[in-house]
């Protein structure tokens, strides 16, 4: 339950440990957002808490799972999709019949939207010199005041989400996108990118 | 499982886990037993088993899910 320690669930062959999990448990676990729904223990009793706690934008934890399965490829593209901006992914402070939840996990809370972008920003030095290989999509505006479990305003977000996508610049940029995925440049060997980037 | 489809799967979800919550809050605002059973009745729809393992076996490649 350490939220500094994310656990992959991976299904596909690897080198690495796998937890042997069932897809539904996969599921489960990482939905398990505190305040939210109580945690899950899978396998050996191990407990699980939403990644979204400690890990809300693995793009360095994907680069490091490239390198590992595909240690002599080369990356055609990176694409990081966002949850909107801000309170959107905020989960709320727990009420008043809540369990206690630790300071330190409320703490975590209120650094995800800046961890967010702190790694949007990393990410972005470290495809500098490769142009058109890293792409963070996220709809900037109208999401902050939908929280998680407003299911009955998915019409809101739907229009929030094609007001974005009508933007010239978020046009342009997914022209770019496609065109990198259909058709990779593929500039950068994963293993330029050197594990010590990979300290999380 | 397509985008729209997985959209609609999710619109359905968010509806009967969120549109449900716990009457006594404890650990959780949420039915968790709602949120697996809705979750397993998805994987079931599209693997045909909701007790499906997550990993792969055979040829299978890395997922595109």
């Amino acid at each position: 339950m350490d939220a500094g320690i994310p656990v992959l669930f991976r299904s596909y062959q690897s080198q690495e440990t796998h937890s042997g999990c069932k897809i539904w448990e996969a599921a489960r676990a990482t939905s398990a957002a505190p305040t939210f729904f109580k945690h899950i223990e899978i396998g050996n009793k191990q407990p699980f808490i939403d990644g979204g706690l400690g890990c809300n934008n693995p793009s360095k934890l994907v680069l490091k799972e490239a390198q590992v399965v595909f240690p002599t490829h080369q990356i055609g593209c990176l694409v990081s999709i966002g949850a909107g901006q801000a309170e959107v992914i905020s989960i709320g402070v727990p009420g008043f019949f809540q369990q206690i939840v630790p300071t330190h996990i409320l703490d975590a809370l209120k650094g995800i939207s800046t961890d967010c972008e702190r790694m949007h920003e990393d990410i972005s030095l470290l495809f500098a010199n490769s142009s058109n290989t890293y792409f963070r999509i996220n709809v900037e505006q109208g999401m902050q005041d939908i929280k998680h479990s407003e299911w009955e305003k998915m019409a809101n977000v739907e229009a929030h989400t094609i007001q974005y996508l009508r933007k010239k610049e978020v046009g342009e940029k997914l022209t770019l996108v496609i065109s990198a995925i259909k058709s990779p440049k593929a500039q950068l060997m994963i293993e330029q990118f050197g594990i010590n980037y990979f300290v999380i | 499982m397509d985008v729209d489809t997985a959209i609609g799967a999710y619109n359905n979800l968010a509806q009967q886990v969120f549109g449900d919550p716990k009457q006594w809050p404890g650990d959780g605002k949420f039915k968790a037993t709602k949120l697996e059973e809705v979750i397993k009745s998805i994987v079931g729809d599209v693997t045909g088993n909701p007790e499906d393992p997550l990993l792969e076996v055979g040829n299978a490649s890395i997922s595109r899910t």
